[in-house]
């Protein structure tokens, strides 16, 4: 059976979570105790700033064992941790495994994230040697079924987070970034991050520094670009495609005419200006300028609440195609468990009539061949008879939802 | 089975493409792509079948009358369109495509076929004259839409929240350069087909200008997309203005093209 014990974003806090982590370099110690301790055939830890798991397969029940693990690992009792702890079993345990692979429990819906950091936590339990037949299922089918959903339905597509957004709307703007001019007005941490996003793309970039200007050489040469004077802001707008502006100036540092004086040299070519600012650096009348699109922070909020609107609408079909990988799965599950019930019914109904045949032959005395052949015959083929029916039922089986007949059938014949 | 059992199954096959056209455009199910793209494939080569029976039925190039005129401009469209989807990958281009093709085929279908059998129809000059025409036009409907797309996605972008169009269709920047593009080549068929349509009236009746309808059509059209070049080339007209005057273009074209076609009498060239 497949168990999964676990804290996550949504059932634990980050001092939680952070406390049960489990460093990289202690998965290999980690998997094999946990292995010893809960007597698992196999198992599989991941470990990421949102969540942190122990995939474990034995035969009986394992979960308390694997409750117990987590917490005393990190040197705590099973009670503190036991209200932030998710204890899955079987099926509801497998949905699990193959929806976070999908993204579809992450905190941010869609993130592209976690399927590489549930390869690299398969890829771990297989180094240290704790992977079996079942949990190298559960990875290459879960694996599959999340490539399938990023691939066949947009939960990934569209960007929600600030720095991405304003990529995304400048790529809607100008297309290709390659070539294009990005204007960093003010060195912030936020303009950093997308301009460089817009540069790993193609994109050139160019600072303006005020006071600081030595601040501003330092983030232009990180990006590849060039620092400029703020008094140059009219000639740098002129050129720019892409306005980036961050400083924490207390008052306009954009004003409309500005912008209007660029745009006149720019014979209507688009301007994106986005202000990330709080208080705001560029003058509102600016976005009304022909060929102006402007965003401040609210703005860009906004496109990213939509983006998010549009990825949870993108979930259910996701969802669909997981589920359809999970009944997939199951079946094979299923499959594996009812082959060897059919070999061993056969096997018992077999010694039964061995058993049967010799107490036979002890009270008839010596026997001809044929008749011994003729009371082999017989026997045989009452066992076969009354067996083929179950049997290809239980082949039948394989592919449904029908464990607990499954169960009713090892009790009623004692396997 | 004839070529109008041909076009029929065409039009089914158009039709299943526009109503995916349509879901695509409400639910964004872009995983419908490959179904649609398969019928619209399967529909053209059906369409093709059409247009070659009707060829061979008719005696001369399928482009007489409203019903063969109709089926070839959506061939032609349909082609233009899968072109642009081959290359570009944009694929809201068929939302605008589909509805105006359906449209075509519909009429098409609906419409007598024409018994006339000039042997002037025989020349050599009608295939090339039309095929000419036809890409010409097919290619300033691709205009048209882009114009249309840049439009749109400009009015979302100043919206500053993003609604269907937003995810739907292509940037500013590929909307302007494939509208570009297209009213180059569109222009570049449409002047072909000028000239040919010239020399063909010269030889049948000594006169470049005869002054009918589609003439003035056609010159109309011309007039127009030199408009455009100039306006992009010379006074650096992209974007918007461009935008805005692809779709003015392309809506005077249409509409001059269905006065000169509906309006009797048609001279013995048929356009």
């Amino acid at each position: 059976m497949i168990v999964i014990v676990g804290v996550s974003h949504e059932t634990a806090p980050v001092a939680v979570r952070e406390a049960l982590a489990f460093p990289k370099d202690q998965l290999k110690a980690a998997l094999e105790q946990v292995k010893k301790d809960a007597g698992l055939d196999e198992a599989m830890i991941l470990s990421t700033c949102n969540r942190v798991e122990v995939y474990g397969r034995s035969q009986a029940s394992a979960a308390q064992a694997l409750a117990e693990f987590l917490a005393r690992y990190h040197g705590r009792t099973p009670q503190e941790i036991e209200k932030h702890l998710y204890v899955l079993e079987g099926e509801p345990a497998i949905r699990h495994a193959f929806r976070v692979a999908a993204s579809l429990d992450s905190m941010v819906l869609g993130e592209a994230q976690i399927l590489g950091q549930v390869k690299e936590a398969y890829l771990e339990a297989e180094r240290a040697q704790s992977l079996g037949a079942v949990l190298n299922g559960l990875r290459t089918r879960s694996i599959s079924a999340a490539k399938r959903a990023r691939t066949e339905t947009a939960i990934g597509r569209n960007a929600v987070s600030i720095s991405h957004v304003a990529v995304e709307l400048a790529t809607k703007i100008f297309g290709e970034l390659n070539g294009r001019s990005v204007l960093l007005v003010g060195a912030g941490k936020m303009s950093e991050l997308a301009a460089g996003q817009m540069v790993r793309r193609g994109a050139r970039a160019s600072v303006l520094g005020g006071r600081s200007f030595e601040k501003a050489e330092q983030l232009a040469a990180s990006l590849g670009g060039r620092a400029a004077p703020l008094e140059s802001l009219r000639a740098e707008l002129a050129r720019a495609d892409v306005v980036i502006s961050g400083t924490g100036a207390p008052g306009i540092v954009i004003e409309r005419e500005d912008v209007e004086a660029a745009q006149e040299q720019r014979h209507g070519r688009p301007l994106f200006l986005i202000d990330i600012a709080v208080p705001r650096d560029i003058a509102e009348g600016a976005g009304r300028v022909a060929g102006v699109f402007l965003y401040d922070i609210d703005d860009l909020q906004k496109v990213a609440a939509a983006n998010l609107r549009e990825r949870k609408k993108e979930a259910a079909a996701a969802e669909a195609i997981v589920e359809q990988e999970i009944q997939e799965f199951l079946e094979w599950r299923r499959s594996l468990e009812v082959i060897p019930l059919v070999a061993e019914l056969r096997r018992r109904a077999d010694e039964i009539r061995k058993a049967e045949v010799a107490k036979a032959r002890q009270r008839l005395g010596p026997l001809t061949p044929e008749q011994d052949n003729a009371l082999e015959a017989a026997t045989s083929a009452i066992v076969n008879k009354l067996l083929h029916t179950p049997t290809v039922r239980l082949k039948e089986l394989a592919g449904h939802e029908q464990a607990e007949q499954v169960g009713l059938l090892r009790r009623l014949f004692d396997l | 089975m004839g070529s109008r059992g041909y076009l029929l199954i065409t039009l089914v096959l158009y039709a299943a493409g526009a109503l995916h056209a349509l879901l695509h455009a409400v639910f964004r199910k872009s995983s419908l792509s490959a179904l649609s793209l398969g019928a619209t494939l399967l529909g053209f080569a059906f369409h093709t079948a059409a247009l070659a029976l009707r060829w061979s039925e008719a005696g001369h190039f399928p482009a007489v009358g409203m019903r063969d005129a109709a089926s070839l401009l959506a061939w032609a469209i349909v082609l233009v369109f899968l072109l642009v989807h081959a290359i570009t990958r944009v694929e809201a281009a068929s939302v605008f495509a589909y509805p105006f093709v359906f449209a075509l085929l519909f009429v098409a279908n609906l419409a007598a076929d024409s018994e006339r059998a000039d042997p002037v129809l025989r020349s050599l000059y009608l295939p090339i004259h039309v095929v000419l025409a036809v890409f010409g036009y097919g290619a300033l409907f691709v205009a048209f839409t882009m114009g249309a797309f840049y439009l749109f996605q400009e009015r979302e972008l100043l919206a500053r929240s993003p609604r269907r169009f937003y995810y739907l269709i292509p940037s500013l920047e590929r909307a302007d350069t494939i509208g570009g593009l297209s009213v180059q080549s569109g222009f570049a068929f449409l002047t072909l087909a000028i000239a040919t349509g010239f020399l063909w009236n010269h030889s049948l009746q000594g006169r470049y200008w005869t002054g009918d309808a589609k003439e003035w059509a056609a010159l109309v059209a011309w007039g127009i997309y030199v408009t455009i070049l100039v306006a992009r080339w010379r006074w650096g007209w992209g974007g918007r203005r461009a935008a805005w005057l692809q779709v003015a273009g392309f809506t005077a074209v249409v509409f001059t093209f269905c006065w000169a076609t509906l309006a009797p009498p048609l001279s013995a060239a048929v356009r």
